[in-house]
């Protein structure tokens, strides 16, 4: 238990840092957040854009003679509270941009993760036994050469195939605008739809990774003496297989299993921003475009919290399925 | 001097030349290094645009064909290798030298600084790289960047899970026994650094070279691709930006061929990276060796 304390001050540490140091690089941005809104008033009321600047900044809560010391504290306070802040942009709180963005992004990361994480155990124990074979070599060079694709191109090329090309798939959102939220079939198939895309671009890199090493451990595990031992005790090949390979070789992964989600969340901006999916990437990429540093900040934080979270989840899962790993 | 060298090329070149797949992935790496020195040298480069050219499909003339200003493609993959491969290369190592030096420092400093350093290397690791970057990117976008300032921006988020592993292993050699003899026979402490820890660590740190190229090389092209660097209009993720979106060239069927060779030249010479590696691997772990 003790070790489970100071682990999670050690993390509470790092988190405070962290956060700190994103703080401080997303404030030193150029550009002013206000700048956008400024020239679009400046337009509507016809008025010098020095003026319109100062209504701006008045209408998105921003004062400029603060100084970065003092938006800190105010940015720590609120997160002490909860509040992870205020996007000037879309002139709400983040938590509110968060509650409406969140879902979609765990709602794509964890089916992806989950369906690739089967696939790719599959895959990769497969080919490991069949090692050799032509079949090994077609697995595992498809995954190397999946893994050369840099994740933001294979999403462009998704897109470009199935949404523009085929026009199988929708351009983007997470429904269509003329269905209305509801349990009906017409709209749970069409948040399926809008989040194939999305999934095939998380999904098809991660069974790549998983093949791969699966397939590694697979084989570094199937020359273990223990084998050799299960053989000579005449247990039978199925058995050895399921029991003594393949549990041994997913064991790592499992591990890995969370911290890979808790990346996701970073990973996906890009992803979501080329496919305009409305998760938490999407927001993240927009807030950078119109510098609204609250939201960066905030957005951030979260995805902060997640890795740590994943991270901390990933030390109590090694212990708790893995007896040699005992918690000191 | 002479037997050092034969030793060099037994123990580390031979083994990635009798592997395939490191083999393949030298040849492959090679072929881009020799584009971007030999190439880039004697292929001559013509940017103006000429619109009764454009979009020509593959032929003798243009053996990747032209693009939508009527640019010759080959000749701008050719030229934009030598800022891709450079970029790329340059990145790796810096994030290798951060990496390796922060991570030694912390195997051999423990108590308190050990502590402080292990924090440093757990907030760049919890940190998500990519978004990381971008912010990191717009900062300095209106500067004009050097090719060594946008690798170290690259750098900067790529080496901290190796300082990790390097910390890991400085703290279990110094634990094995002949570091042990050179303490009790009163060897100087630098000496026991530099001569059995550096020794034991070159493998290491050459290995992890080659696999950071897969994240430089996605992390620059991407930085280029969002158009959040700007360096050299024939960097090849520039050049997917403009094909993608200024020319826009999937929409027509006529421009199918420009985006391609663009990728299919980016995703090529990763390949040769990820091939590389994999081998190296292989050679220092035979468990894995599968279908030879």
């Amino acid at each position: 238990m003790n070790y489970f304390i100071s682990r999670l001050l050690y993390l509470l540490v790092v988190f405070i840092v962290a956060v700190s140091g994103i703080f401080v690089l997303v404030n030193n941005m150029p550009g002013d957040p206000a700048y956008g809104l400024a020239v679009s008033i400046a337009q509507q009321r016809n008025m010098p854009i020095d003026q319109a600047l100062e209504i701006a900044r008045n209408i998105m809560g921003i004062d400029p003679d603060e100084s970065l010391l003092t938006r800190y504290v105010k940015f720590m306070a609120n997160l002490l509270r909860g509040n992870l802040g205020y996007s000037a942009y879309y002139t709400t709180s983040v938590n509110d941009i968060i509650s409406t963005s969140l879902p979609w992004t765990i709602f794509v990361i964890s089916l992806a993760t989950f369906f690739s994480f089967i696939v790719g155990i599959f895959l990769g124990a497969f080919a490991a036994q069949k090692r050799g074979t032509v079949i090994e070599w077609i697995i595992s060079t498809l995954s190397s050469i999946i893994q050369a694709v840099p994740p933001f191109i294979l999403a462009v090329l998704i897109l470009f195939t199935f949404s523009v090309s085929l026009r199988v798939l929708p351009l983007g959102g997470a429904y269509p605008v003329d269905v209305k939220p509801s349990f009906s079939f017409k709209f749970i198939s069409s948040i399926f739809l809008h989040a194939l895309g999305p999934m095939l671009a998380t999904a098809i890199p991660q069974i790549a990774s998983w093949t791969l090493a699966m397939r590694g451990n697979t084989s570094q595990i199937m020359e273990e003496d223990f084998i050799r031992f299960a053989e000579i005790r005449g247990l039978r090949d199925t058995v050895i297989a399921r029991k003594y390979v393949r549990n041994n070789a997913v064991l790592p992964l499992v591990a890995s299993l969370a911290i890979g989600v808790g990346y996701m969340l970073g990973g996906h901006t890009l992803v979501e921003s080329i496919f305009n999916y409305p998760g938490i990437g999407f927001y993240f990429s927009k807030a950078i475009a119109a510098r609204d540093f609250g939201l960066l900040s905030g957005l951030f934080t979260l995805i902060v919290i997640g890795v740590i979270a994943a991270t901390f989840i990933a030390d109590f899962v090694y212990a708790l399925i893995d007896p040699r790993v005992k918690l000191k | 001097m002479r037997e050092s060298v034969t030793n060099f090329y037994f123990d580390y070149i031979q083994p990635l030349l009798k592997n395939r797949k490191s083999l393949i992935g030298l040849i492959i790496l090679l072929i881009y290094i020799l584009m971007a020195t030999v190439g880039a040298a004697v292929v001559p480069l013509d940017m103006n645009s000429n619109f009764a050219e454009r979009y020509q499909k593959p032929s003798l003339k243009h053996p990747f064909g032209t693009d939508y200003f009527g640019v010759d493609i080959f000749q701008q993959i050719v030229h934009g290798s030598r800022s891709v491969i450079s970029l790329t290369m340059l990145a790796s190592l810096l994030a290798v030298l951060i990496g390796a030096v922060v991570g030694v420092a912390r195997g051999y400093l423990e108590g308190f600084v050990g502590k402080i350093i292990d924090t440093i290397i757990m907030v760049f690791l919890v940190i998500p790289s990519f978004p990381a970057l971008l912010i990191l990117a717009a900062i300095f976008m209106d500067k004009d960047l050097n090719l060594f300032q946008i690798a170290l921006l690259v750098a900067i988020w790529l080496w901290a899970p190796l300082a990790k592993q390097i910390s890991a292993q400085v703290l279990s050699i110094k634990n094995k026994e002949f570091i042990e003899a050179s303490r009790i026979l009163n060897m100087p402490l630098n000496y026991i650094l530099f001569s059995d820890i550096i020794k034991l660590l070159i493998p290491y740190i050459f290995i992890n070279f080659v696999m950071q190229i897969k994240g430089a090389m996605e992390f620059s092209v991407g930085l280029m691709f969002l158009g959040l660097a700007k360096f050299d209009p024939t960097h090849w993720g520039i050049m997917l930006n403009y094909a993608l979106y200024q020319a826009g060239a999937l929409y027509t069927a006529k421009g199918f061929h420009y985006v391609f060779f663009v990728v299919l030249n980016i995703v090529l010479l990763i390949y040769g990276g990820v091939l590389l590696s994999q081998g190296i691997e292989e050679i220092f772990n035979p468990r894995l060796r599968g279908n030879e």
